[in-house]
């Protein structure tokens, strides 16, 4: 009952859905911001730039790729919106991944000036637009869930040994995060397979929801009073 | 076997030591941090880097490390950087 309602209202709640998401990262982005200024931790950053980067894709999937912009599209809306929807999804999986590995891979000497634009990150630049290739000429998100998987497979591992080693707490929370996150990126894979099946990808997208305001909770937790 | 220092903690100390001394030469940082002389340098150009310390040279070539207000900044908020990180794993 609840699932036809919100099939048949689809469209229109796609962009609340949408603008939610972004909100929550938007949130975390600027409460993270002065903890960034004073630190210049590097962990931070590439935290802070994972959510950039999920704000913007969501805000593509979900309000610019809605249906109810389409008498404003170009031609090529379609081929742009997929492109970079694509881009930000890979580019934020990446981030998360990478702000529980770098202090294994960049030493303290090592102080790159810019966190979106450096050899490291360029790498993930490189890979994010082979997958963007391969998937365009195979007409498929293959690669793109396969890669995603792949990240949060390695996540959900480090968060596993980092709530082992800090049981209870919030590194709890962020394990069951990473898992939900791996979860939603298999069922979607899933639907990809069954024609988007409709009843899944709102099981997705309310997952998708919990994730979220799982990190907001930690956010808040974690810079109150910053 | 002493725990391995974390990499905010070795900058909390090192900043701390600076902010006791309001002003000290770089080799008796260097033996108070703890670190090997490789390890102190990579460490110091970071905090250079990120402001928190600044290098300043006398008439007599004397060179000191004094704290910047951004690295009073980090000390005063200490707590709350090294929970966000811990609890982030970041």
């Amino acid at each position: 009952m609840i699932y036809e309602l919100i099939i048949q209202n689809k469209e229109i709640l796609k962009v609340p859905y949408g603008f939610m998401i972004c909100l929550i990262c938007a949130i975390i982005f600027f409460r993270t911001d002065r903890l960034f200024k004073i630190s210049s931790h590097q962990g931070i950053r590439y935290f802070r730039n994972a959510f950039l980067f999920f704000s913007l894709a969501f805000l593509i999937r979900y309000v610019m790729g809605s249906p109810l912009l389409l008498p404003f599209a170009h031609e090529n809306f379609f081929f742009i919106i997929k492109g970079a929807l694509e881009f930000f999804f890979i580019m934020a999986g990446f981030f998360l991944l990478y702000s529980l590995i770098w202090k294994n891979i960049e030493t303290p000497g090592s102080h790159f000036i810019s966190s979106l634009f450096n050899p490291i990150i360029l790498l993930f630049y490189l890979m994010t637009f082979l997958i963007l290739a391969v998937d365009y000429i195979w007409q498929t998100y293959l690669l793109m869930f396969l890669s995603q998987i792949i990240v949060f497979v390695i996540a959900s591992a480090i968060s596993f040994n980092n709530y082992l080693n800090s049981p209870g707490g919030f590194p709890k929370f962020y394990f069951l995060a990473m898992i939900l996150s791996l979860t939603t990126w298999i069922l979607n894979a899933i639907a990809a397979l069954f024609e988007w099946n409709q009843i899944l990808i709102i099981n997705i997208s309310i997952i998708n929801i919990i994730i979220f305001l799982l990190f907001l909770f930690g956010v808040i937790k974690f810079t109150k009073g910053v | 076997m002493a725990k391995k220092r974390e990499r905010l903690e070795v900058i909390k100390d090192i900043l701390i030591t600076i902010r006791d001394t309001r002003k000290i030469k770089p080799t008796r940082l260097l033996y108070a941090s703890n670190l090997s002389p490789q390890m102190f340098k990579e460490y110091i150009n970071e905090l250079l880097g990120k402001s928190f310390i600044k290098l300043e040279v006398d008439d007599k070539e004397k060179k000191t490390f004094s704290l910047t207000k951004k690295g009073q900044e980090f000390l005063q908020e200490y707590k709350v950087i090294e929970n966000f990180v811990e609890n982030f794993g970041l």
